[in-house]
């Protein structure tokens, strides 16, 4: 804090100056103890007056002395600034109690702190950036000015190609069915029955797969008003995992330009839970571990995997 | 003792190790079953009582009366369960033990017939592990296990992964594929289907009535 306030001034010499206004007191204090103490006792009157008189004039020399140095000095200290570079806040630090209103450390800690989070902000959305997990067919780093003022197309398609695209996977897999519906405006839920094994909920945007949750054949998927229940989770442990895994799926099947593709190979993937039951894990070969079956399916060969099993 | 295996789909019978008591053999599957990081969730009860046509109602050209047995699972608390040995399952509400009374004239209850199985709730992960003993009157007769896994409503599917879960605390006592399977693929397992397993578990168990009743073999 002191080398905030020292604009202009010079510590150093502020320092020398004080000790040498100390000693300027001592030399002009001892001017006048000499004169207190008048003459000493010698043998004649000549040599006392000759050695009063000398240590009179010794003691005066000290003084002009030392206010010499002092004058120097103080040249050397120079002037605090005028000016408040610190303004309002400047001012805070000038109250004294310091254990009642501790304001100005305070202020000065919390400036510190948020220089240090902008520039880990920084650094963090730097590397962030370098991962993109933008499925949309934006462009990055596109200036404001340049950016097309239109929306990309892939995420306005019209309704009616998203039932198509929708009705010719379904009819892809025998063993899968897809119900489409459009409780809430233009987004698409899709409820997936894949045969007596599992139900899920698809909620998308325009073409791209939102959420989704993965529910046992035998729950009830819809709310008591018959709407379709797209927040609930599976009573069923297995079925959350899934739901998870899930969830990586429709987070790893990404290609922007070909949202109907992506939807294919999701609903490929998920149509490897057809046996989820029947299939051992591929890698210890039992079917339980921890209460639960294999849950993960590989997302290119498809194979049937524990959660904690796979590589 | 015989203690005896049902589970989500299936019957069986597995011997009991020497020199153990009824209680003793529970005893120790619910320790397999802690051990294994089961919880327990309450107890359960299934009964059945034995009803068969009256004399009145047989026909001139004296066919055998047949039995039904009126079963309660405690799973199901507001159902009550009627059925015929080889026939079909009714599921009804409580007020059916109110009827059977009115149909005292078709209906008498046999003697003594009441049978039934108390015990233990377990639930690990989506397992759901019911430990019982089998009394009829005063004594102990046996012990049901029913292992039932949720998620699954195929029971051909799951016998894989029902098997290797028994295998893990009955150890070699695990029963063989059960029968039930062979002749409904892929409908769907309903509470039917687990009263008519615990309907032919008691029947067994009734069958063995010759068998003295001792603590220690």
């Amino acid at each position: 804090m002191a080398d905030v306030l020292s604009v202009g001034v010079n510590l150093e010499a502020f320092a020398q100056a004080i000790s040498a206004i100390q000693a300027l007191r001592s030399s002009v204090s001892r001017v006048f103890d000499c004169l207190k103490d008048g003459m000493r006792n010698k043998e004649t009157l000549e040599g006392r007056e000759k050695a009063f008189i000398a240590h009179f004039q010794d003691n005066l020399q000290s003084v002009n002395r030392d206010l010499n140095e002092l004058e120097r000095l103080s040249n050397l200290v120079g002037k605090p600034s005028e000016n408040h570079p610190l303004h309002n806040s400047g001012l805070l630090s000038l109250d004294p109690v310091q254990d009642k209103t501790p304001l100005y450390s305070q202020l000065l800690q919390a400036y510190k702190w948020s220089n240090k989070l902008q520039y880990h902000a920084g650094l963090a959305s730097g590397l962030l950036n370098q991962q993109s997990l933008k499925r949309s067919a934006n462009q990055m780093g596109v200036s404001a000015k340049r950016r097309p003022k239109a929306q990309p197309t892939t995420l306005v398609l019209p309704p009616q190609y998203v039932d198509d695209v929708i009705s010719r996977i379904d009819r892809m897999f025998p063993e899968m069915s897809i119900h489409l519906s459009r409780p809430n405006g233009t987004s698409a839920m899709l409820l997936v029955t894949l045969g007596k094994v599992l139900k899920v909920i698809v909620v998308m945007r325009s073409l791209f797969i939102d959420r989704t949750i993965v529910k046992g054949y035998n729950e009830n998927v819809y709310t008591e008003d018959g709407k379709l229940d797209i927040w609930s989770k599976s009573n069923y442990q297995v079925f959350q995992k899934v739901t998870d895994h899930a969830t990586t799926a429709l987070l790893h099947y990404q290609l922007p330009q070909m949202p109907d593709v992506v939807v294919r190979s999701f609903m490929t993937w998920l149509r490897s839970y057809i046996k989820l039951f029947q299939a051992p894990c591929q890698r210890c070969g039992k079917f339980l571990q921890d209460g639960l079956p294999p849950t993960w399916r590989d997302f290119r060969t498809l194979e049937a995997f524990h959660d904690t099993c796979r590589q | 003792m015989r203690p005896f295996l049902l589970e989500g789909g299936s019957v069986s019978q597995m011997p009991v190790a020497e020199g153990k008591s009824v209680q003793q053999t529970v005893e120790l599957l619910t320790r397999k079953l802690e051990m294994l990081g089961a919880e327990k969730q309450g107890t359960f009860c299934v009964d059945c009582e034995t009803y068969h046509t009256a004399s009145s109602t047989l026909g001139s050209q004296g066919q055998a009366g047949k039995l039904m047995y009126v079963m309660h699972n405690s799973e199901y608390p507001l159902s009550c369960f009627a059925l015929f040995e080889n026939g079909p399952c009714l599921i009804a509400d409580t007020n059916f033990d109110v009827l059977m009374v009115k149909l005292k004239g078709f209906f008498q209850s046999a003697k003594a017939s009441k049978i039934e199985t108390r015990g233990t709730r377990y639930q690990y992960c989506d397992f759901l592990v019911k430990v019982g003993t089998v009394t009829m009157g005063p004594s102990a007769r046996g012990i049901s296990v029913e292992v039932e896994y949720g998620p699954c409503v195929v029971p051909s599917d799951c016998w894989s992964l029902l098997l290797e879960f028994l295998q893990s605390f009955l150890g070699s006592h695990t029963p063989g594929a059960p029968a039930v399977f062979g002749n409904r693929h892929d409908a769907v397992y309903g509470p039917a289907d687990t009263v008519v397993q615990y309907m032919e578990l008691f029947n067994k168990i009734r069958k063995q009535q010759q068998v003295p009743v001792a603590g220690i073999r």
